[in-house]
């Protein structure tokens, strides 16, 4: 009996804990700031810094995680053409995950040149797998038509891998569009997902913001080492590029496209997609409200 | 006297068997490494066999009046057959191999065993023979489409690889569907790391024909080689030492025929003094299976006629004739006046009438394409150029950083290209159709044809345009522009372009570098004159 006992007291003890949030408070979190922007030399260690100001990787990745890792690979350009996602920052996130205790890190994109060539070319490949993430191709039988339950899209065609798993990171380059004007975080969805991705181009900020409502990331990583300001989304030129050597690191998804467009000079309130995004209740574009810590290492 | 089978011939035998299966296998696996692999050159020439083939060698430079440096190799097999006869249709021929494999088949099959006749003429292949080589003096050339190796490889690009493709997707689909996750996504992976093409245009036939070609070997034994190769024909001629004779020992012989009987091209070992030294492939067949080991094979210098095959001078006169008469006919078509919209050729392709001089139709650039884009023509082209290749954007665009299928084109139809020289070819020019375009004919917004272009500066502009709808209202809208000076007619803008049954922006030959009458701009720089 005793045994029964103790079975049954640990169970609801564990539902106790579960259920009622503010039972143990912890404390790191309400201490650390909501986004970290730090600008450096090296893009691995200002990525770790910025985490660190966030309270660590601790904070968004659990023991025994499976953790998906979203870059933008979307192009087959080299680093410093700056239409890919940084890969130094992408191999320190799988590290700090990794560290973290995730069970398992994947890192993938539906890319919009051949896969190959631009998990290849963008050097994206390399640097995962060598920190230990599984980088794997978008695979057309993964996709699932599922409810978005957007204002504009009803359901759309969302790899499966997004959805096994318990934390997503996203970890855009921040580019100049020609229709969003920028391309930051949610915009990076669009690699997210399969289907006839140009239609959405009819009305992109909805559609950026549905797809942003729907995957909901634990982190988000803006690549800002070097940045396209022109001929975006793909560049081609390096003189296409500008150095800003900075991350922005935050948990509100919003916060961190609206430090993004100050990159380019955009205020935030001008960005039709940062105001529905904060409309939808996705998080506040207001960044005079985001308790920032900016650092220079 | 002691009887039996040869012991050192049935071990030459299966040295044969085993030299066949070698090369066969050396040759798929450079057909798999003939793409994308995570380097920007390849670092193996996949094409390398097609440098032995002395009748692509003839053609092109008979063709195209020139001399291809890589093709010169075919010059040691030319040499080898001098001195050796057609040992590399037995021996190395890749679909020889392939033939004799499904021969050898097809023989365990009562229902499917071919038929022991020996009474057909080995000559047509001679004739076809004569009717490329004439056909090439008038610059149409035609080896590609029944060369071995042409054939084998187009037929792997073409129907194999998409084949492949299923195979893996099926596996990949039937094993989550069983709940075998790790499989499916192994599957999955093996698909994006070997990238194979899986759609063309015209596979159809080209894979029939593939099919048909194998399954005539349940009618004759190896048919191809017997009847069609005209590659195995012109090793034939050139046949003339066979260094090693056969010879049948009159004392051990008992008449029984078997040799004959099993002779895989109808080579007739049997009987004595009738054994056609041009059709003997040396698969050693005869000289194994003899029950009384009276054949062998021992050296002898002495020059061979040929014999046993009809080639009368008429025949090879009315051939000629024949062929002089119908290539011609090749050429009856206005693709020579004015170029066709469709027919974007790969970057780097030589002038069109030099490139169907060359092109031998192998599929090799087909197969490395990363895209799909490069696809057999069917019409583009005109009947001259039936299986060349071509860019169909609709299916696949040309990948701005890529220049694979100029590495591997055998007889230099395709010239070899940096990546930073065929970033900068123009092989065609994009032209919007204003009446499908979204912002054009529905004030709606989009940018995808703009947003994917590879240039800097985009070659492809935007431009405000006003569109009136029904309800009288002014709508306003970024629309593209294309800038025919940059664009390089990649094609990129028609494969992602919504409208994607036709799409509002097509790609069209016009202003391909290559050629000096397709042009569009006409450029009057004083310094280019002055030159």
């Amino acid at each position: 009996m005793e045994r029964r006992e103790f079975i049954k007291s640990a169970l609801l003890a564990g539902l106790t804990i579960k259920f009622t949030p503010d039972l143990f408070p912890q404390k790191t979190v309400t201490g650390n700031p909501e986004m970290a922007v730090v600008q450096g030399d090296s893009p691995a260690a200002i990525t770790k810094e910025a985490l660190q100001i966030l309270g660590g990787m601790k904070r968004f990745v659990s023991r025994g995680d499976k953790v998906i890792i979203k870059p933008n690979i979307g192009w087959d350009r080299t680093p410093e053409m700056a239409a890919c996602t940084n890969p130094e920052v992408v191999k320190t996130l799988v590290e700090l995950a990794l560290t973290a205790g995730a069970k398992e890190v994947i890192v993938m994109d539906h890319t919009i040149n051949q896969p190959k060539r631009c998990y290849v070319r963008s050097g994206i490949q390399e640097a995962a797998s060598q920190a230990g993430a599984r980088v794997l191709f978008a695979e057309d039988q993964r996709l699932k038509k599922v409810a978005l339950k957007g204002e504009w899209l009803k359901e759309w065609e969302v790899y499966q891998d997004f959805m096994e798993v318990d934390k997503i990171i996203n970890v855009p380059i921040a580019k100049v569009h020609s229709l969003s004007k920028v391309t930051l975080g949610m915009k990076n969805w669009l690699g997210a997902i399969g289907g006839s991705r140009n239609q959405l181009h009819q009305k992109i900020d909805q559609a950026m913001v549905d797809l942003a409502a729907f995957f909901r990331p634990a982190l988000t990583v803006l690549d800002g080492y070097r940045i396209l300001f022109r001929n975006g989304p793909q560049g081609g030129l390096i003189s296409d590029t500008k150095l800003m050597k900075t991350i922005v690191a935050g948990i509100d998804p919003v916060a961190v496209d609206a430090y993004g467009a100050t990159f380019f000079d955009y205020k935030p309130q001008d960005l039709l997609f940062l105001r529905l995004a904060q409309e939808r209740g996705l998080g506040k574009y207001e960044l005079e409200k985001v308790k920032i810590e900016k650092r220079k290492i | 006297m002691k009887r039996g089978k040869s012991k050192k011939y049935f071990w030459l035998q299966r040295l044969r068997i085993f030299s066949q299966f070698a090369f066969f296998t050396l040759f798929f696996i450079l057909f798999l490494k003939t793409h994308y692999a995570g380097e920007d050159y390849l670092k193996t020439t996949v094409e390398r066999y097609f440098h032995f083939d002395p009748l692509l060698a003839l053609t092109t430079i008979i063709g195209s009046r020139l001399i291809y440096a890589a093709l010169l190799y075919s010059g040691i097999t030319v040499l080898a057959t001098l001195l050796l006869g057609r040992f590399v249709c037995g021996w190395i021929c890749p679909l020889g191999a392939l033939h004799q494999f499904f021969s050898f088949i097809f023989k365990k099959i009562r229902w499917l065993r071919p038929k022991k006749d020996d009474r057909a003429s080995l000559a047509p292949k001679y004739f076809i023979l004569i009717f490329i080589l004439v056909a090439s003096i008038l610059t149409v050339n035609l080896a590609g489409y029944l060369d071995p190796l042409s054939f084998l490889f187009r037929s792997l690009s073409v129907y194999f690889s998409p084949f492949l493709n299923q195979v893996l997707l099926q596996t990949g689909n039937l094993a989550f569907a069983l709940g075998l996750k790790t499989l499916g996504e192994n599957m999955g992976q093996a698909m994006g790391n070997l990238a194979l093409n899986s759609v063309f245009q015209n596979a159809f036939l080209i894979g029939l024909l593939f099919l048909i070609v194998l399954a005539l070997n349940a009618w004759k034994e190896r048919f191809w080689c017997r009847y069609l190769c005209p590659t195995g024909a012109l090793l034939g001629l050139f046949s003339r030492f066979n260094l090693f004779k056969l010879k049948i020992d009159q004392e051990k012989c008992i008449n029984c025929h078997l040799c004959s009987i099993q002779c895989e091209t109808n080579a007739r070992p049997y009987p004595v003094d009738e054994w056609r030294s041009s059709e003997c492939i040396y698969c050693q067949t005869c000289a194994a299976i003899c029950p009384t080991a009276a054949i062998s094979f021992p050296l002898r210098w002495q020059a061979e006629k040929i014999k046993g095959i009809d080639l009368s001078r008429r025949k090879v006169l009315l051939t000629s004739l024949t062929s002089l008469l119908i290539a011609p006919i090749f050429k009856i078509t206005w693709h020579r006046q004015r170029s066709f919209p469709a027919l974007i050729r790969p970057p780097g392709s030589l002038p069109e009438a030099e490139f169907l001089s060359k092109c031998v139709r192998c599929g090799e650039c087909m197969k490395a394409c990363p895209t799909n884009g490069l696809q057999p023509a069917v019409t583009e082209a005109g009947p001259e150029g039936v299986w060349t290749p071509v860019l169909v954007p609709k299916i696949g665009y040309c990948e701005y950083y890529c220049s694979l299928c100029t590495q591997v084109c055998p007889t230099g139809a395709i010239r070899e290209l940096t990546i930073e020289e065929k970033t900068k070819v123009k092989i065609g020019t994009a032209w919007i159709d204003k009446s499908r375009c979204l912002p054009y004919a529905l004030g709606k917004p989009c940018i995808v044809c703009e947003e994917h272009c590879p240039v800097s500066p985009k070659a492809i502009q935007l431009i405000k345009v006003e569109t009136l709808t029904p309800e009288g209202k002014t709508v306003s809208n970024l629309a593209p522009f294309v800038n025919v000076e940059t664009c390089i007619g990649c094609g990129i803008c028609e494969n992602k372009c919504v409208v994607v049954n036709e799409p509002a922006i097509r790609v069209s030959s016009i202003g391909e570098q290559r050629s000096e009458k397709n042009r569009l701009i006409l450029e009057v720089t004083g310094e280019n004159q002055s030159q």
